[in-house]
């Protein structure tokens, strides 16, 4: 018995990417890394930390 | 009567006075005694009192040890009884330290790297490969190893105790930790990697692909990166190899269409080779040496004179656009290489480094354009590329203002950076680096380790104050915060205990060094062998390399500058005047401590920032239980990095930079400052170039800007990714139908490996490299 689907593929409800995540490059000591979860548990709890520093203010001083 | 005896592990022994007899002998011989008969006399009493005490029960080995104790006191031997004490401990010890190895090792076995957090102490080893497992077995069995055996037992209580860090300790005995290669003086004539000899390169493809092999080489005979100081003046050679060649192809090809000149090919390669042999000249890419004069001239035998001009113009551009393109196809691979090649078993890649910026020449600045443009094009589906770390060289006069001739290159880099966070900026105009800059030698020029190792000073051989051939030989951190925790807002007990701490670390240093040096040529093939460190060359395979070492750095290193000011006066530098103060003063005191040891031993002793990826956690987590929770020191998962402001502290960029330049001339040894922008930077390049320029005129000797690169694989976006991807509008985890990424342009082909994943479309679109104008 042949499980083969005959009808043309319906491309609307063909889903590609289910359980796939986004990359999120991070840099840490200096160097970059591909993902969070090859930072030590130290690393990442820094990385969740970081704040970012403004620019807008001062930039008409420079 | 007693038979057996329960050891430790429950199984059961026999039980024999002779082993008795043997320790209680070895307490006495320690002490000088020789009288192996009493050693047995005591051993029967201690047998007597087992079966008085005991009856028929099985003595277990620690009541057997109990009894030995006693009785060797009550016969008035209580010296030899301390002795006997001392023993037992060192073996509680050692076996102790076995069943915590066992344990580490059960874990490395057992737990994947998602748990583990041994196995996720180096961001870029994978933990959960084979060869990833192996190397940690070997690692933290070399650990436990040298600090029973060959650490001094102080450095080896300081380091586990957590109130200093010996860095790489698992290559305590093997080798040093990072290299400068001067790929230039390596090239030249050719090199062998111990597999094979490699000729001298012939063209800019074959120069990158044995740029990629030397990295690869040398971090197999060192623990820590690569870097090449020189990458574009090295590079360089090579470009205006190629063009050379692809010169005198487009010269053969129009000869021979336009002027239907018969066996081109020869003819033309022996007017080349008598106008270089007659005249030295060869074609180059600026065109401005007289080469085309005298071709011209030659010419006029072999075509039609009206021709000459036409084919000669012809040729000189297509060799030029075709170079261009080779060298962009060259850079591409390196990048390609360097992220793929494996070394150390195949669990890691090379942790590669690549200064440039400076060269002005048109080859020089090919090489820059090119590899700025295959960082920015990215990996074959449009991933951001780990390695190498860039490391763009901002000079002023040669690339920083409008007008500079490299001016273009440094915006490029910005634009590229702003892309992919590489290149880093490093300032050679910062005045600590200034010093040793003398133009026109690119090796005087401040070089940078992607980490921030920097190697710069020689007072080993103040002749040489150069970058290649140069590295870090070892480093050690301090444990700033426990000690500002143990002074007890007390600064001048904790300023005479950072002294302590120093010269122990100094010691430990100098330890190191010594066992580095009675290492010989030929355990490290490559990195001495090849004539790659400075000096090596004029070494034979059996000569030991302890000379020779001494052109490198001995680094001491410090975490925590930040809570360490918390806990002694109650805020940190990014908050008070008097806090950065005396953040200074601190950080000034360690390294003036490493100048008189310098000048005191002619050894290159340095003060380095920090890169404390492993360590961020592990001190902190000791300071905890032996302290608690403290506000503001104790209480993050982390200790904040060397001299950095708290990463969660808001400031502004300028703020950050203006407070953290001055640490950058206080560490010789390496320095970085990051700075975090928000959104997406490529959207407002000024703003990026501005706090670059703000690095250099508040005296930074290295620094770079993190912002968020995320990517999405189904549909190749990259950029920033908050919750749903700006361009299929899928969320972390969701599927996308295909006709969906049909419509917005994001689908190549449907079959099981490639399913919808690629690169950027939009960006892949771009990858013609610019031509150079
Ligand atoms: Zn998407």
């Amino acid at each position: 018995m042949q499980n083969t689907v005959q009808n043309p593929i319906n491309e609307e409800e063909i889903l590609v990417g289910e359980g796939v995540g986004f990359e999120r490059i991070r840099r840490i000591t200096g160097y970059l890394v591909g993902t969070l979860d090859r930072f030590n548990n130290a690393k990442r709890a820094e990385e969740h930390d970081r704040v970012k520093h403004s620019v807008d203010t001062q930039l008409e001083q420079i | 009567m007693i038979s057996q005896i329960t050891k430790r592990d429950g199984r059961q022994v026999p039980f024999t006075v002779d082993k008795i007899a043997n320790a209680i002998f070895k307490a006495a011989q320690a002490l000088g005694g020789n009288d192996y008969q009493t050693a047995y006399q005591l051993a029967l009493q201690v047998e007597d009192y087992l079966e008085n005490t005991l009856g028929n029960t099985t003595p277990t080995v620690e009541q057997v040890q109990d009894v030995v104790e006693r009785i060797l006191v009550e016969n008035g031997h209580a010296r030899t009884a301390k002795e006997y004490i001392l023993y037992r401990a060192e073996r509680t010890r050692v076996r102790e330290m076995n069943t915590r190895l066992m344990k580490v090792y059960e874990d490395l076995t057992y737990q994947d790297a998602k748990q583990n957090d041994v196995k996720r102490e180096n961001a870029n080893i994978d933990g959960d490969t084979a060869m990833g497992v192996m190397l940690k077995y070997g690692s933290e069995g070399a650990k436990q190893f040298y600090q029973m055996f060959v650490l001094n037992p102080k450095h080896a209580k300081a380091h586990s105790n957590g109130d200093i860090h010996i860095h790489d300790l698992d290559f305590l005995t093997l080798t040093t930790t990072c290299c400068q290669i001067d790929i230039e003086k390596l090239f030249a004539g050719g090199f062998s990697t111990g597999h094979g000899f490699l000729r001298e390169p012939n063209d800019i493809q074959s120069y990158t692909a044995l740029g990629c092999i030397a990295i690869q080489s040398n971090q197999n005979d060192q623990h820590g990166g690569q870097s090449i100081p020189n990458f574009d003046y090295g590079m360089a050679h090579g470009v205006a190899k190629t063009y050379k060649k692809l010169y005198r192809q487009n010269l053969v090809k129009a000869c021979q269409l336009v002027c239907g000149l018969e066996n081109a090919p020869e003819k033309i390669r022996e007017m080349m080779d008598a106008i270089a042999q007659e005249t030295g000249l060869v074609p180059v890419l600026a065109g401005d040496n007289g080469y085309a004069q005298e071709e011209a001239r030659r010419l006029e035998i072999l075509i039609d004179r009206e021709q000459i001009a036409r084919v000669q113009e012809f040729a000189a551009s297509s060799a030029v656009a075709e170079t261009d393109r080779s060298t962009f196809q060259a850079m591409e691979a390196l990048v390609h290489n360097l992220n793929t090649m494996h070394s150390r078993a195949g669990a890691q890649v090379p942790f590669s480094s690549i200064n440039y910026g400076t060269d002005t020449s048109p080859e020089g600045r090919m090489v820059i354009k090119n590899i700025l443009l295959a960082n920015e094009a990215g990996l074959g589906n449009g991933e951001t590329p780990i390695f190498p770390i860039h490391i763009f060289k901002v000079k002023e006069g040669v690339n920083y203002n409008p007008g500079d001739p490299n001016y273009d290159l440094f915006q490029l880099a910005c634009r590229v950076s702003a892309k992919r966070l590489f290149p880093n900026f490093s300032f050679i105009d910062a005045p600590f680096n200034l010093a040793f800059y003398r133009p026109g030698d690119p090796n005087t020029e401040v070089a940078y380790m992607g980490c921030r190792t920097r190697v710069m000073a020689n007072v080993y051989d103040p002749q040489r104050q150069v970058t290649g051939g140069r590295g870090n030989l070892s480093f050690t951190s301090i444990n700033l915060p426990r000690l500002a925790i143990k002074a007890n807002h007390n600064i001048d007990f904790f300023f005479e205990e950072l002294d302590r701490e120093l010269a122990l670390v100094v010691e430990q240093l100098l330890e190191r060094f010594e066992i580095q040096s009675r290492k010989k040529v030929r355990n490290y093939p490559f990195l001495m062998g090849q004539g790659v460190w400075l000096d090596s060359d004029k070494l034979g395979p059996d000569d030991t390399v302890g000379e020779v070492l001494k052109h490198g750095t001995l680094t001491v290193g410090f975490i925590g500058l930040a809570e360490c000011l918390t806990a002694l006066i109650g805020k940190h530098h990014g908050q008070s005047p008097e806090a950065q103060n005396l953040g200074l003063d601190i950080v000034g005191f360690m390294r003036k401590r490493m100048d008189e040891e310098a000048a005191k031993t002619g050894l290159n002793f340095s003060l380095i920032a920090t890169p404390a990826e492993g360590l961020s956690g592990r001190f902190v987590k000791m300071d905890q239980k032996k302290f608690g929770i403290l506000p503001g020191i104790t209480d993050r998962d982390y200790y904040t990095n060397s001299f950095h402001i708290p990463v969660y502290y808001p400031i502004s960029a300028f703020d950050k930079i203006r407070l953290e330049a001055p640490y950058h001339a206080l560490t010789n040894g390496g320095h970085i400052t990051y700075v975090e922008l928000d959104g997406d930077p490529l959207k407002n390049l000024d703003a990026f170039e501005s706090v670059i320029r703000y690095m250099k005129e508040a005296g930074i000797g290295y620094g770079s800007i993190n912002h968020p690169v995320d990517r999405d694989p189904v549909c190749g976006y990259t950029g920033i990714i908050d919750e749903v991807c700006p361009r299929c509008g899928r969320r972390e985890g969701e599927g996308v139908s295909i006709a969906h990424l049909k419509r917005i342009g994001a689908y190549k082909n449907y079959n099981a490996d490639t399913i919808g994943y690629h690169g950027d479309p939009a960006e892949e679109a771009q990858r013609t490299p610019n031509s150079l104008s």
